[in-house]
């Protein structure tokens, strides 16, 4: 439930020291219309918007960072090369309503107050339920008449949105207005900012899954330190080290495994069956999951699910991340939270005694790291000023925001080759080399409609293989008959399917035709 | 004192004057009779409003197939879908299940622990630490329950520390445990409601007959089963009613604890429902569900509500 | 007198305490243990182990208090308990004693209807119900779970308050009657004041079932605005911060607390209303 739910909502400035430092430009309801005249020097707001402000205390102590260690570039850095006065002068003056997930409604207020100074364009907050913000921003949509300019929502949904015509294009905004859109990762600007070859959203949590170990027990098993690349090369060689990191020690189990019914199995399962050369559909959008490399890919996990902790069947991520900082698993196959959030001393139990390695390859595969959920900021169509909620959604995407939002490790990633290449931020987020060299040959599920339909119904026959209580196959043959209905009732086997397969497979495997980095 | 219509239960009314005694007579016969109506009338358009209108509401919308660029009329297709639908007929059987291996579970626990405690004027004064748990909001129940059995393994260590198992038990991977997890947590919860309507029923009992039974050497087993027990059974009617009730609809355990797993094993009707409705927004479909549960239901009710309270408290 | 007569001739004492002590223990070991869990640090809750030893800490409270609307949280419940029981009392109190100190054709059978609605479980009517608030724009506000907890606990309320004013002597109302007084005020002033400790117990049992709704609360509450306390602690899982189970121990104990209170007063009556009327005396 957790990840799900509050994703795209932990902007940043969880911890309130930071946010005070940063108010003193004036609270964001009391925020009047503001006269370009009125508003502060752009370069003393933006000289706040720094390391020492925004990091919490406790974190810059323990890594000893500062702002003479910078974590981004400002030359990629969004908000520091946009010119602020052409800002101020076309749309000081203007509100945007943004449509916020209801438990982020404060530290958004909180981290937007700096925006408002910027560019004079006052912001609205509408707060959305969390548990059925798909459904209430559907029903926005439809009645015509959405409450809100501009949202930020589980990037899954792209295709949901854009495809009935609810997002606006963002291409000639960002070309107007120099969005380093090249200073993504692929990966990430192809899936989570285009759908059907426009752009309809920036990029804003940028996720990835990884594999992460046990310094103490790895080293136990394999006899000596870990090499990241080398050390675990097979998904064979990851079930048999876990199986023997198993018996080490009785309450630690040897792998920790998101199996839970819903889309938590079908996310655990693409990551695997990705390295084994899975695709989910072929060019007439057939589904074809169900063919030798997915079967290879459940068949992994589930002798992975041999070693796994007791209760992987019925982990979401909120379970799995406890399990994993608590102590209770040897290993893990989870976003690459779990490697920022086990360096923090206040939140783990396992600091100093994990390292994230490079996604183990299975033979007749491919190296495909799995870029999966994530979230994504759109401009919704009917948006009263789609001008000013594109800038204010470029302001909380920027780098250098997203840069601390890891060093806070609040769950928030960026997706900035910039950022994740930087040398200081690398200290700070210890997955970080190995998540960024592994995007460029990133896998991806495709953006579509009916896709969070198709990840629940995958996921839940993907649960009852789990359990035993039917085999693969049947699973992933139940999966595909399922998914092909609901790829029907949206239109994708008529004679104008609503996506085109050719412009968005590229985003489906970045990797194709890419030597392997080592 | 004139006397008012035969029909007035009430007795006599107010005195009127000769001049206006025919028309007047009726009119507060009228008003009479209407009385009682009008009375319980705002009750009953109250539940009328909140039951009727979603009723038909969700009547209407089962006929659709509820998408978000619109509604198209499916006629049957929901309810054709309903029959074959596995899940459903899983989610049917699972609430029978659980429900009543929980309610059984709680009304024999319930009947032992009313029949060693009415006795007794001591227990009478620790009579609310029987009742802590029934004073916790069940989400809170929820989680002490996932923590201590799934998250937290205190279950598990307990039994390792008494030498029952081996290894870290995973509840949630075996149907039986986790429908097992869920029966805890609801009986450690409701059968302190249970044990304070059995022990009230026990202890308002007629101390004579006991004390005839007991005159003639029966022992007290035999007391409680074949003289306390039968006496109790409206009691015991009213009880199971309720709680059945409830229990049928069980979804914040369900909720909190294993949202179905493993495999649907654990998905109750009530969570069914809910998936259906608010993860895959197919409200069409979830409203054919929701009808079809409600015509069970108020057959059910005609059937049971009438034979449990016929023997009960009709004066 | 009669419960000493009894005890007298009990069998083993023995076995009866230790059948009710171990329920006790099994009542109560739990409730302190999470009690434990919401005193101490987090990185103390899920371990390889679990910790029965734990060390001190206030985390939880600090964050219960600081990052989270907890007041709203309380003063949603309190507003919607409140506010439902006083509808249910206007409502129910007139229908009980229609039902129980009249005869009518129909009587029976609007009798059976109205517990028949308890029976309407929430995953029925909950779709419909949230399109309808939808619909009349009051998704998200507490007005709409006192409406909801009103109509859930109606039956309840009206076949408690129904069975204490059977018990009533007809004298009482033949007396007023022949005094002159019209059927609205022997309502008012005799019957209402008669069955007053029934109608404390009734009001009582409806707060303890309104503040277990959940489904409803969860479909109906968005924000702050109408969260409550049962449904807000279901929502302290979410965050990149995943289950906070100290947080979530406290608040169970900050809602348990008043209640363990008021039923602490009238626990005398408990039983009888709950029996509604199936036991004599």
């Amino acid at each position: 439930m957790g990840k799900f739910d509050r994703l795209s909502r932990r902007t940043f400035l969880h911890n309130s020291v930071a946010a005070g430092a940063v108010g003193g430009v004036g609270s964001l309801l009391a925020t009047p219309l503001r006269a370009a005249s009125d508003l502060p020097d752009p370069a003393s707001i933006l000289a706040d918007i720094s390391i020492s402000k925004y990091v919490r205390a406790d974190y810059r102590d323990l890594y000893g960072m500062s702002d003479d260690k910078p974590i981004w570039d400002d030359s990629k850095d969004w908000i520091r090369t946009v010119d602020w006065e052409a800002v101020r002068s076309q749309l000081s003056g203007t509100t945007v309503r943004f449509a916020i997930g209801a438990a982020d409604q404060e530290s958004a207020a909180e981290g937007l107050v700096p925006f408002e100074a910027l560019s004079g364009i006052t912001v609205e907050l509408v707060p959305i339920p969390d548990d059925s913000f798909y459904d209430k921003a559907v029903a926005e949509f439809i009645s015509g008449n959405a409450s809100f300019d501009a949202l930020q929502f589980f990037s899954p949904w792209l295709g949901d949105f854009a495809a009935p015509g609810f997002l606006i294009p963002l291409d000639d905004y960002a070309a107007k207005w120099n969005l380093p859109l090249d200073d993504f990762y692929d990966t990430y600007r192809l899936n989570y900012g285009f759908f059907n070859g426009q752009m309809f959203g920036i990029p804003f949590d940028c996720d990835i899954q990884m594999v992460h170990l046990r310094k103490g027990f790895a080293e136990q098993i394999l006899g000596g330190p870990i090499d990241k690349w080398n050390s675990v090369p097979t998904y064979d060689e990851l079930v048999r080290i876990t199986a023997e990191m198993d018996k080490i020690e009785p309450g630690v189990a040897g792998v920790g495994l998101l199996g839970a019914r819903g889309f938590w199995s079908t996310y655990t399962w693409e990551h695997v069956a990705a390295q084994a050369g899975m695709m989910l559909f072929d060019e007439n959008w057939n589904p074809i999951f169900n063919g030798d490399a997915g079967m290879k890919g459940l068949e992994t996990v589930l002798a992975l699910s041999k070693n796994a902790i007791e209760g992987f069947a019925g982990a979401g991520w909120g379970e799995n991340r406890a399990a994993w900082l608590g102590g209770q698993v040897a290993a893990n196959i989870s976003w690459q939270d779990s490697g920022t959030q086990a360096m923090r001393p206040d939140q783990s139990q396992i600091v100093d005694d994990f390292v994230t390695i490079y996604e183990p390859r299975i033979a007749g595969g491919t190296f495909a790291p799995p870029n999966i959920a994530g979230s994504t900021s759109c401009v919704a169509s009917t948006a009263q000023n789609p001008e000013g909620a594109f800038l204010m959604l470029a302001f909380l995407t920027t780098s250098s925001i997203m840069a601390m939002n890891e060093a806070n490790a609040n769950g928030v990633a960026p997706g900035y080759r910039s950022v994740l290449t930087n040398p200081n931020l690398q200290a700070v987020s210890q997955p970080a080399e190995v998540w960024g060299k592994s995007l460029d040959y990133a896998w991806c599920a495709p953006r579509l409609p009916g896709m969070f339909e198709i990840e629940q119904a995958l996921g839940n026959e993907i649960n009852r293989a789990l359990v035993g209580q039917i085999t693969a196959r049947e699973a992933l043959d139940n999966g595909a008959a399922a998914v092909r209905a609901i790829m029907d009732r949206n239109g994708f086997y008529g004679s104008e399917p609503p996506v085109d397969f050719a412009a968005t497979a590229p985003g489906m495997w970045v990797g194709k035709g890419r030597d392997l980095p080592f | 004192m004139r006397q008012s219509s035969p029909l007035s239960t009430t007795g006599a009314g107010h005195v009127a004057p000769d001049i206006f005694a025919a028309g007047g007579r009726r009119r507060r016969k009228w008003r009479r009779t209407l009385f009682p109506y009008l009375l319980v009338a705002p009750a009953v358009l109250y539940l009328l409003m909140i039951t009727l209108y979603p009723g038909v509401y969700a009547i209407y919308q089962s006929l659709f197939d509820v998408r978000f660029q619109g509604w198209t009329w499916a006629g049957t297709a929901n309810y054709e879908r309903l029959w074959n639908d596995r899940e459903f007929w899983a989610a049917l059987g699972n609430t029978l299940i659980i429900g009543g291996i929980a309610l059984a579970l709680q009304c024999a626990l319930a009947l032992l622990l009313a029949y060693h405690a009415y006795r007794d004027p001591f227990v009478r004064g620790w009579r609310i630490i029987f009742l802590v748990p029934m004073l916790f909001m069940p989400s809170a129940v929820a989680f002490i329950w996932k923590l201590a059995f799934n998250d937290g393994r205190v279950v598990s260590d307990l039994l390792m520390r008494a030498g029952l198992v081996s290894d870290n038990i995973g509840f949630l991977s075996s149907v039986w445990l986790s429908r097992m997890t869920l029966i805890v947590a609801d009986v450690w919860q409701w059968t302190p409601f249970l044990f304070i309507i059995f022990v009230a029923a026990l202890q308002s009992q007629d101390e004579e007959v006991e004390e005839a039974a007991r005159l003639d050497g029966a022992s007290w087993p035999a007391i409680f089963w074949n003289i306390s027990l039968p006496m109790m059974r409206p009691v015991i009617a009213v009880a199971v009613v309720l709680r059945g009730i409830d229990i049928s609809t069980m979804f914040a355990n369900v909720m909190i604890m294993t949202q179905g797993t493993p495999g649907g094993s654990t998905e109750t009707i009530s969570y069914f429902i809910y998936r259906i409705g608010f993860k895959t927004f197919n409200f069409g479909y979830a409203s054919a569900i929701s009808v079809v549960m409600l015509i069970a239901t108020i057959v059910i009710a005609q059937v049971v509500v009438k034979r449990a309270f016929r023997s009960g408290s009709t004066p | 007198m009669m419960a000493s007569q009894r005890r007298k001739r009990g069998e083993s004492r023995i076995l009866r305490y230790l059948i009710l002590g171990t329920w006790a223990l099994f009542c109560i070991v739990p409730v302190l243990w999470f009690l434990s869990i919401g005193f101490r640090p987090r990185t103390e809750i899920i371990t390889p182990s679990p910790i029965y030893w734990p060390t001190f800490s206030l985390d939880a409270w600090w964050l219960l208090w600081g990052d989270w609307p907890m007041g709203h949280y309380l003063r949603n419940s309190v507003l919607a308990i409140i506010g439902s029981v006083l509808i249910d009392l206007v409502l129910a109190i007139p229908a009980a004693y229609s039902l129980a100190r009249y005869t009518y054709r129909g009587r029976d059978d609007i009798g059976f209807y109205i517990l028949s609605t308890r029976m309407m479980a929430p995953a029925i009517v909950a779709i419909p119900i949230f399109f309808l608030f939808r619909n009349m724009g009051l998704l998200d506000t507490v007005w709409a779970l006192m409406l909801v907890y009103a109509a859930v606990n109606l039956s309840l309320v009206t076949w408690i308050i129904r069975s204490y004013m059977i018990d009533i002597p007809k004298e009482l109302e033949d007396a007023a009657r022949t005094d002159g007084a019209s059927d609205l005020r022997i309502l008012w002033e005799i019957i209402i004041p008669a069955v007053l400790p029934g109608i404390i117990t009734a009001a009582v049992i409806a707060m303890i079932f309104a503040i277990n709704e959940f489904l409803f609360t969860l479909l109906i509450a968005s924000t702050r605005n109408a969260y409550t306390m049962s449904v807000a602690l279901a929502n302290f899982t979410g965050g990149s911060d995943g289950v906070i189970y100290n947080a979530i121990a406290l608040a169970a104990f900050i809602a348990f607390v008043p209640v363990f209170i008021v039923v602490v007063l009238i626990q005398k009556h408990l039983s009888r209303g709950l029996t509604m009327g199936a036991v004599k005396g």
